[in-house]
């Protein structure tokens, strides 16, 4: 089904930020621990320091999917200079199966906001063949829009985001 | 059951004695005034008692003849704390956020100064729907750029920092945007309390 106006993603904004309208045609399931990820969840970093278990539908095994993690508010939702921090990046996965199955290209690191919440996004590409995306160079300054163009990713099959802010407050006041 | 017959067959009136003889022994009751009806094992009739509605708002619709119903206003009220909670805004024009006036003034310079500073916070919906105007006034203030709209900025805003950085890029950010510099993202309820939560960001 299409995303339309009340969808939770064009609401938090990262249809607009991160990614173009698409429209979703593949399950994605992502649990960290127990706690099963939906829009706009709150999350705190302590309880995703190990990768997720994402398990994605689909039907055919002979498709291929890429999965890209990113943070599009770094270093702080207010100042985003250097958005879109990419924080894992999963190549491979046939459908039905899932990130275990698939090539991690760039490993997950956990995310540590400084300052603010940071959405975190999730989103899911379908490949035109195997061994097609390579890695970028590095983590910061990644663009999900340029890149999925660069690897005819097309735009995404599935997508979801949560939200995560530093454990111990905002860090105190400074004048 | 023993049958009683009218011993004035003139008057059609059951007399007491015939009755209290016709009725078993143990029952003594007070029967309700003389008719002539067929005369049954009945108990004194209890009152009506209004039927348990539970808990729902009383609907004036619906007659159950509960008293109390003064005004329109009564039928609205659900229980809580002691807040009332109404279906009209008429002539509210603050948002009082149950704080007397300095606290208020205290409570949203912060809750301004802490958006302008992390991007995005989690309060609730009453805040977060009562600080847009204030967010809006110090974009405003920063879009027009000049010392006195400074002084005033840093007169509100708490942290300095914040101010000099706010009034260095909204040009940029905000120049052709007119207004609405804020979204609201309603969430789930805080579990202490189950207060409506939600995010306020800048756009």
């Amino acid at each position: 089904m299409s995303v339309n106006n009340r969808d939770p993603l064009v609401v938090g904004g990262v249809i607009g930020d991160v990614l173009e309208r698409f429209t979703r045609s593949i399950d994605l399931r992502v649990t960290y621990g127990q706690r099963e990820v939906t829009n706009g969840l709150d999350i705190r970093p302590s309880q995703i320091i190990n990768k997720p278990r994402v398990e994605i539908g689909g039907e055919d095994l002979r498709n291929f999917y890429t999965l890209v993690m990113v943070d599009p508010d770094v270093p702080s939702p207010s100042n985003p200079h250097l958005r879109e921090y990419l924080h894992w990046l999963v190549t491979d996965i046939p459908a039905t199966t899932g990130t275990n199955f698939g090539n991690e290209i760039v490993s997950y690191e956990s995310p540590r906001p400084t300052s603010g919440i940071h959405r975190l996004v999730l989103v899911l590409f379908r490949q035109l063949g195997r061994q097609t995306v390579y890695e970028p160079g590095w983590r910061p300054q990644f663009n999900t829009r340029e890149f999925a163009a660069l690897y005819n990713l097309s735009l995404p099959v599935a997508a979801v985001y949560f939200n995560c802010q530093r454990d111990n407050g905002c860090g105190g006041r400074r004048t | 059951m023993a049958t009683a017959t009218p011993t004035d067959s003139m008057s059609r009136v059951w007399s007491m004695s015939s009755l209290k003889s016709s009725l078993p022994s143990a029952v003594t009751c007070r029967l309700p005034s003389p008719s002539s009806r067929r005369p049954v094992l009945v108990s004194s009739p209890s009152p009506r008692l209004p039927s348990f509605s539970g808990l729902s708002p009383v609907n004036p619709l619906i007659s159950t003849g509960l008293p109390g119903w003064q005004s329109f206003e009564d039928g609205f009220k659900i229980i809580d704390g002691g807040g009332r909670v109404y279906a009209m805004r008429h002539g509210r024009r603050v948002p009082k956020l149950n704080r007397p006036p300095d606290q208020r003034k205290a409570l949203l310079r912060g809750l301004t100064t802490q958006l302008l500073k992390h991007g995005r916070i989690k309060t609730t919906r009453a805040r977060a729907s009562a600080m847009r105007k204030f967010v809006d006034k110090m974009i405003t203030l920063a879009k027009d750029g000049s010392l006195h709209k400074r002084r005033q900025a840093l007169g509100y805003i708490y942290e300095k920092q914040i101010v000099h950085a706010l009034f260095a890029e909204v040009p940029d950010r905000y120049g052709e945007r007119n207004g609405g510099y804020t979204r609201i993202i309603r969430t789930l309820p805080r579990r202490g309390d189950n207060a409506p939560m939600a995010y306020i960001e800048l756009v």
